[in-house]
């Protein structure tokens, strides 16, 4: 998918988040983040009781058992940014498209609301603004003004903090250097206080990030869909070796 | 990694600003000017961003942040990677400060209310004005004894204004108590400290470089002391250096965020905590277990104690008991924590030193992976931090308010009205004092109750410094300096309380001789210069002044621990306490079990948007209130998920939505507190829910004086009503409505 037009393939990174099941508190420090960087607009709680989030970043939470043999599991899902995304051939103005970086960008000025790209996402880590979302003065002042306010009708999602990887890219170019591992780190990954989220280059082998990818609790999310996400999970309850 | 970041951040992160003196005493000295700071003027360029170093007052814990701001706007809060203590790290809590600062909710000046307490009709008042009515309020007190302050979270500078103040008037120390230190047991761990180590401060628990983990009922991964800094320590405990993976045990009647991430989790029967501690160490003195002869000294400790009892007491078998011993006592380093949960029972003290007992029995205290004091070095004589007081002095000041023996009530950082229970009765105490001040910056219930309000600044607006408790590995204390311009026309309390010991002259003017609190920051700040051992040091107190805002506090370079010694208290038998609860059995058949929220810890969070709409992590629950009750005792009571139910205590009752849990025993219902507001802004008051705190009986733990606030009983009735909750999970499977 659009991997044709990468300027070099060799150079280019491939940024993957690695998410640490075993250290994951389920504590959502990384959702509050997530809000606070990329301006997400809260649904409210009559929307909230419909069944309606804003959230980019969700925790899921699954039982296992029956009292008292009973468990708790948490899994941080946010936009997987698949290799071969389901959600990029749907869009019928190319709105959602894949970038040189492997990224599943979304182009909020071409989006026109059809919210196909959620239906075929099977992450469900889509959100639509079903209303104009409200910032009561002075809450405006909260926005960050590298990030886009998407207004009534647009589709949104997580970008794993786009702008915040380019500020990095900007400054290590301005400063005349490579990028280091571990610079870059997206909202959710600055703040986890456990550290079980961890951002990086996999076409870099020595990257923290890739290092862990090649541990043998690695999995990815519905990996039999074929659709070979950026994002790679860490098995929780044994010990890494 | 963190090195690398610091040097990158520590360049941006800049000083508070240049000094533009008034000619009056009591002017706020210093705003911000983002654009003159001490670097050189080119490094700032308009729609730059620069980041100052401050510290995060969303709780007592103290972590230090970095506040990036855009042309003289704050606009995203993290943390401050040089820190020790949260080493850069943020819970929801602190990401969500931004909102505190613009919360369309906030008082825009100092206001009087004309149409009577309560009435909710507040008229401006200008500064001048409103420290004259102040001044001439306390001055016209017949008796010193007749003027109260109640506070809460309060910065370690105000506090110590605060004190000076009340004691050159001649006042009693100001009452200090909110109720999410009530619910982490704060005093009663300080206390418990008291009497084993002989010093009052929080212990460290070395969790990071622990093997087993004992915790009883302590929810340090989601609002417990230091969370912040404990999760980092859990990050290192899962997934070791080396590759090892500590094992974590939970001793809870509910399963907490806490509990899911633990190895075990053991449903508890409420109160009988101290049992299990008891009978895990009567099997280690009994079967000599761990490491040769360094149980013996301790064995007296265990001689009261019968291991079939305590089982049978704690509903946890015998072989349970053995198992957790043996992997307690064979580890090279474990630790057992008391948690804010025991001490919310009538047997508090007991439980707790049962719990810390294990720690010593093992001779952990003072090793690696075991318990520590934070070593103050040089912060020794900054530490005055606020000592959180028990519950019995509030009901104290409550029953002189009651009897018409405070004439001036003052109220900081605390909201007492909505945060203690109300059978303790304070909203009626309060009508009965002629006149009320509250500093509160919104108006919450408690300042609804108040003649004046003078709002005081947010933190990310204000000065001050906290000496974090529990500590870390190394002396700490963490600074606060303005990040943005005030906002509005609101001043600082400490400038208020300056200002108000001028006005009244002699011994208080003297007590309170500085010119504003940046001057008495100043001086404070100075205690540090010159030490080899901080992470930093200048050559003037200008430049140690500077670096003091730029780094966010004052550190050590290097770890110093420091190892508490068990006093003569331990060498006695261990007290074998039961529980007592408020409400017979045969009517109120379930334990309730009000317990602090991950997103609106006491409640303080719930007029923030960003935390309202924070699924509990558990539940997944967003807004309301709900009631968690476990499959059986929803089955026999013939409820399901979103049936509203009617919990009454003998105190009072709420009604609220079930929540079907499997993760707690039958026999206790659950609610979150932080819900049900009545004031404190449009997203506190638009969110569904009720204040637990109505069902609360107002006793204590006689032994402490600590607020017993697990130690009331409750019955169910079902309404046949449903109310539908905000959960994220979906509950027929059909999935969600956000696309369709």
């Amino acid at each position: 998918m659009a991997q044709d037009v990468k300027p070099s393939a060799e150079a280019a990174p491939r940024w993957a988040l690695v998410v640490d099941l075993d250290r994951c508190t389920g504590c959502q420090a990384c959702v509050v983040a997530c809000h606070a960087e990329n301006n997400v607009p809260v649904a409210g709680e009559k929307q909230a009781i419909y069944g309606r989030w804003m959230h980019w970043i969700i925790i899921h939470r699954y039982w296992e058992g029956e009292y008292p043999n009973v468990k708790a599991r948490f899994m941080p899902v946010m936009c997987q940014q698949c290799t071969e995304a389901p959600c990029e051939p749907v869009c019928p103005v190319f709105a959602t498209y894949h970038n040189p970086e492997g990224l599943n960008a979304q182009i909020y000025n071409r989006c026109i609301g059809t919210r196909f790209c959620g239906n075929a996402c099977p992450y469900k880590v889509r959100t639509f603004n079903w209303f104009q979302p409200e910032f009561p003065e002075p809450l405006t002042e909260q926005l960050n003004p590298d990030v886009t306010v998407r207004s009534r009708g647009i589709m949104e999602k997580c970008t794993f903090c786009i702008q915040r990887i380019r500020r990095a890219e900007i400054e290590a170019r301005a400063e005349g250097r490579e990028v280091a591992d571990g610079e870059i780190q997206p909202a959710c990954v600055q703040t986890c206080p456990p550290g079980a989220l961890i951002f990086g280059d996999l076409n870099d082998p020595d990257s923290r990030a890739s290092q862990l990818a090649r541990s043998h609790r690695s999995f990815r999310l519905l990996e039999e869909l074929g659709t070979a996400p950026a994002v790679i999970y860490l098995k929780g309850g044994e010990a890494n070796v | 990694m963190t090195k690398r970041l610091s040097r990158r951040d520590f360049l941006k992160i800049a000083a508070g600003a240049t000094a533009a003196t008034g000619s009056a005493p009591a002017v706020r000295r210093i705003v911000l000017e983002p654009f003159a700071r001490s670097g050189p003027l080119e490094d700032v360029l308009p729609g730059q961003a620069v980041w100052y170093a401050s510290t995060c007052r969303q709780c007592a814990a103290g972590c230090g942040i970095v506040v990036r701001v855009i042309n003289g706007r704050a606009k995203k809060i993290e943390g401050n990677p040089l820190h020790p203590l949260n080493r850069g790290k943020l819970c929801a809590r602190g990401q969500a400060g931004l909102q505190v600062l613009y919360n369309p909710d906030r008082l825009k000046n100092a206001v009087r209310q004309t149409g009577g307490r309560g009435s909710r009709q507040f008229e401006p008042l200008a500064w001048d004005d409103a420290l004259e009515t102040l001044a001439q309020k306390v001055s016209s007190l017949s008796n010193p004894d007749r003027l109260a302050f109640f506070g809460g979270l309060m910065p370690d500078h105000l506090y110590r204004l605060t004190a000076r103040l009340l004691e050159a008037l001649g006042a009693r120390p100001p009452v200090i108590f909110d109720l999410h230190s009530a619910l982490e047991g704060r005093a009663a761990a300080a206390q418990l400290s008291q009497s084993f180590f002989g010093v009052p401060q929080l212990p460290v628990y070395d969790l990071a470089r622990s093997e087993v983990i004992l915790s009883f009922g302590a929810n340090f991964l989601e609002t417990w002391m230091s969370p912040v800094a404990q999760s980092y320590a859990y990050g290192a405990l899962r997934q070791g250096q080396f590759g090892g993976r500590g094992f974590l045990v939970q001793f809870e009647p509910r399963l907490s965020a806490t509990a899911a991430s633990a190895d075990e989790w053991i449903p508890i029967r409420p109160g009988a905590e101290g049992f299990v501690a008891l009978g895990i160490g009567r099997v280690i003195v009994e079967e000599r277990l761990g490491h040769v002869g360094s149980h013996r000294p301790h064995a007296v400790l265990y001689q009261n104690v019968d291991v079939r009892e305590m089982a049978a007491a704690s509903e946890v078998p015998v072989e349970t008991l053995r198992r957790l011993a043996r992997i307690f006592a064979d580890a090279d380093q474990a630790v057992a924590i008391p948690g804010g949960y025991l001490a919310g029972q009538r047997n508090g003290r007991a439980s707790m030193l049962a719990v810390q007992a294990l720690n010593l029995l093992v001779a952990q205290i003072g090793r690696v992976g075991g318990v520590f004091l934070s070593h103050p070095g040089l912060t020794a004589a900054l530490r005055q931090t606020p000592p959180m007081d028990s519950f019995d002095r509030v009901l104290d000041l409550i029953a002189r308010m009651k009897a018409g023996e405070i004439d001036l009530l003052l109220i900081h950082g605390a909201n007492p009205v909505f945060e203690l229970p109300a059978a303790a009765g304070f909203a009626e105490a309060i009508a009965r004092v002629p006149f009320v001040v509250s500093f509160s910056p919104f108006v919450d219930e408690t300042a609804v109750r108040s003649d004046l309000i003078l709002p005081d600044h947010t933190y990310l607006e204000s000065w001050g410094y906290q000496v974090p408790a529990p500590g870390t590995d190394r002396p700490v204390v963490s600074s606060q300096q303005p990040v943005v311009r005030p906002l509005y026309d609101t001043r600082a309390t400490a400038d208020v309380l300056l200002a108000l010991a001028a006005r009244l002259g002699e011994k208080a003017a003297v007590a309170l001789r500085w010119p504003d609190e940046v001057a008495m920051l100043q001086e404070i700040a100075s205690d540090l210069h010159g030490s080899s051992l901080g992470a930093y040091d200048a050559e003037t107190l200008a430049g140690f002044w500077m670096l003091w805002r730029r780094y966010g506090g004052w550190w050590s370079e290097k770890e110093i621990p420091r190892e508490p010694e068990a006093t003569e208290i331990v060498e006695q038998p261990l007290p074998v306490v039961g529980p007592e609860f408020e409400g017979e059995p045969g009517t109120y058949p379930f334990y309730f079990y009000p317990y602090p929220s991950v997103a609106l810890a006491d409640g303080r969070g719930s007029n923030l948007p960003w935390l309202q709409e924070l699924p509990d992590p558990m539940t997944t629950a967003r807004w309301g209130t709900w009631v968690e009750l476990n499959p059986e005792t929803a089955r026999s009571l013939g409820v399901g998920d979103n049936d509203v139910v009617r919990v009454v205590s003998p105190y009072g009752e709420l009604e609220a939505p079930v929540v079907v849990y499997p993760g707690i025993r039958p026999d206790v219902v659950a609610i979150p507190v932080g819900q049900g507001h009545r004031d404190y802004g449009r997203f506190a008051q638009a969110a569904s829910g009720s204040n637990p705190l109505a069902l609360v009986a107002p006793v204590t733990d006689p032994e402490t004086g600590a607020l017993a606030w697990g130690a009331t009983r409750v019955r169910l009735e079902a309404t046949g009503r449903k109310q539908p909750l905000a959960r994220l999970e979906s509950l027929d499977g059909a999935g969600r409505e956000t696309l369709g």
